[in-house]
């Protein structure tokens, strides 16, 4: 049995097609979706791009714009954008046995079928869910990076882009003329590096001795290599963090069949999300855990759910209950899981209490705070935490979100308006 | 899997659940699982939004105003359908009619306009509604 090819699904400007689905007077404008607290802009529509505005621009700066050209600022609607996000994944997840969730709005599945299979998953997309979604298929997880990049940058492709159909030639040139730092996984700090060794394109990388390139460098740039050959070698493990999202997915050694052992997993999985928000000193308000089972198994499953924290935190307590009461209900019994992860999404700054600030004595809490740092810089990181980890963050009333829409999928309250007039 | 049961001298009949293949577990037997209306109203989970009906237009179809409408996306429109409409930037309940190089938008109360457009690629329809909840 060949292996399928691979294929990279993502939404275009996920926050903003949220968005768009419930209000339609946003089609066709330009639209950008701010951090927490209407800091920076998270994500854009097409229109706005078009406008010149930067990724993480500060709102701020861009009022003028929004004044002459009706830019229009959406808060983040994190809990609106879980929901969507788990529909979109179980939606792709139905065009392929196997499937691998990269981030809340990203995942990689085994593909047959070439382009045509591809728009079959962003008609999907579209008519199910509203969500438009761009489709890269090549034969490995880095190729297909690439090929969803080139789907995106160029309309003629409408947003599918398989390079098996690539003409003869022109992947060779497609790498010889775009730099390493293009690369998926690859940072800026090693694409200096890579220079001192003569290789700048690519090409050049692809054409390295991977055997050189994981004694120079690492084991992860040397599976780069392989992938750049069109050999599937990347698993998708580790902690991973974004501009506003933080992963945590790791592959199991035995596979896990049973609801009790996936909510050891899931304990285990948050409390290294919870060690990585406070490295990064950060709290989070939305979760979304999911498995999967394997590329090759029989029986195929790959559920996921959304939760919606209820405070900012990164008390590992909290995140543990959450994570373990919400997937391990899920799983179908007598299944083969071999993969599970987290994402925590909804970031802000931890101990940001703008609003807060005048009622709580600062010495005190600063005390508390320190005091809470050195039992884990001493005892390592989660060894202590408040059992209420909200109140060292602000509640969600005194955080700026002026331009929240309603949680219009998760609340019934929140339900959305069908007119009847 | 659907069986009766006698129960006290009163027929009863009990919704069980599936069974898998093997050794059946005999407390299985017992387990009758209550009707789930989330499963029985929604074919299409990820597909299916629910939206909040404001306004008295649709009243000749029995969605009132403060119902709550259950909207399929993955069902196709066909003429006579009760569909979510984007109409002027917000969606809006009405009964679709295909005639013959025309589509319309019907409300059923007669105090409202029909919508006519040229055809079916003109309007952005949300998805088809399936069920109504109505408070009575």
């Amino acid at each position: 049995m060949s292996r399928p090819a691979v294929a990279l699904v993502d939404a275009n400007a996920f926050y903003v097609s949220c968005e768009r689905l419930f209000d339609p007077r946003l089609e066709g404008r330009p639209v950008v979706v701010l951090s927490n607290n209407d800091g920076c802009v998270v994500a854009r529509s097409a229109e706005a791009k078009q406008l010149g505005v930067p990724m993480g621009e500060p709102w701020f700066k861009l009022q003028a714009t929004a004044d002459r050209h009706g830019l229009i600022a959406r808060s983040s609607n994190y809990e609106l954008y879980g929901d969507l996000s788990v529909r979109l994944m179980e939606v792709i997840g139905r065009y392929s046995a196997w499937q691998e969730v990269y981030s809340i709005d990203e995942s990689f599945i085994g593909l047959n079928g070439g382009a045509a299979a591809g728009r079959a998953i962003r008609d999907g997309a579209r008519r199910l869910l509203g969500i438009p979604v761009s489709v890269g298929i090549a034969t490995s997880k880095t190729l297909a990076k690439l090929a969803n990049k080139h789907a995106k940058a160029h309309p003629a492709f409408e947003g599918v882009c398989d390079l098996a159909e690539a003409p003869p030639g022109w992947l060779d040139n497609y790498l010889a003329t775009h730099s390493v730092v293009d690369l998926w996984g690859v940072a800026g700090r090693t694409t200096r590096r890579l220079a001192g060794y003569g290789i700048h394109s690519m090409k050049d990388l692809r054409d390295a001795d991977d055997r050189q390139i994981r004694r120079w460098f690492s084991v992860v740039l040397a599976r780069t290599v392989r992938e750049l050959r069109g050999e599937h070698c990347i698993p998708l493990e580790g902690p991973r963090a974004t501009r506003d999202q933080l992963i945590y997915s790791r592959s199991f050694s035995t596979p896990i069949t049973d609801a009790d052992r996936m909510a050891q997993v899931m304990a285990v999985y948050a409390q290294n999300a919870a060690q990585r928000l406070r490295r990064h000193g950060l709290v989070a308000k939305t979760m979304t855990a999911w498995c999967s089972t394997s590329w090759y198994g029989a029986a195929q499953d790959h559920p996921s759910v959304a939760v919606s924290l209820p405070t900012h935190t990164d008390d590992p307590i909290e995140l543990v209950r959450a994570a373990t009461a919400a997937l391990p209900p899920r799983l179908t019994p007598d299944t083969r899981y071999v993969r599970a992860g987290i994402v925590v999404t909804d970031l802000v700054p931890r101990g940001s209490q703008p609003y807060l600030e005048p009622f709580v004595p600062l010495s005190e809490r600063r005390r508390l705070g320190d005091t809470m740092q050195a039992v884990e810089d001493r005892f390592g990181p989660g060894t202590l935490g408040l059992g209420r980890a909200g109140l060292r963050t602000p509640p969600e009333w005194a955080m700026r979100r002026q331009m929240l829409t309603p949680h219009y999928t998760t609340r019934w309250e929140h339900l959305p308006v069908a007119r009847a007039a | 899997m659907l069986a009766r049961v006698a129960a006290s001298g009163v027929d009863e009949l009990w919704l069980l659940g599936t069974v898998p293949a093997g050794y059946p577990s005999p407390a299985q037997d017992y387990g009758a699982e209550r009707i789930d209306l989330t499963r029985q109203l929604i074919k299409d989970p990820s597909a299916t939004f629910l939206f909040r009906v404001v306004g008295d237009s649709m009243e000749g179809a029995g969605i009132y105003d403060g119902d709550v409408l259950l909207i399929d996306r993955s069902i196709e429109p066909s003429s006579s359908a009760v569909v979510l409409a984007s109409i002027d930037g917000e969606y809006t309940v009405k009964r679709l009619h295909r005639g013959d190089g025309f589509v319309e938008l019907r409300p059923e109360n007669p105090r409202y306009p029909v919508i006519r457009v040229d055809g079916l690629s003109e309007l952005v329809i949300f998805g088809v509604v399936t069920y109504c909840i109505h408070h009575v």
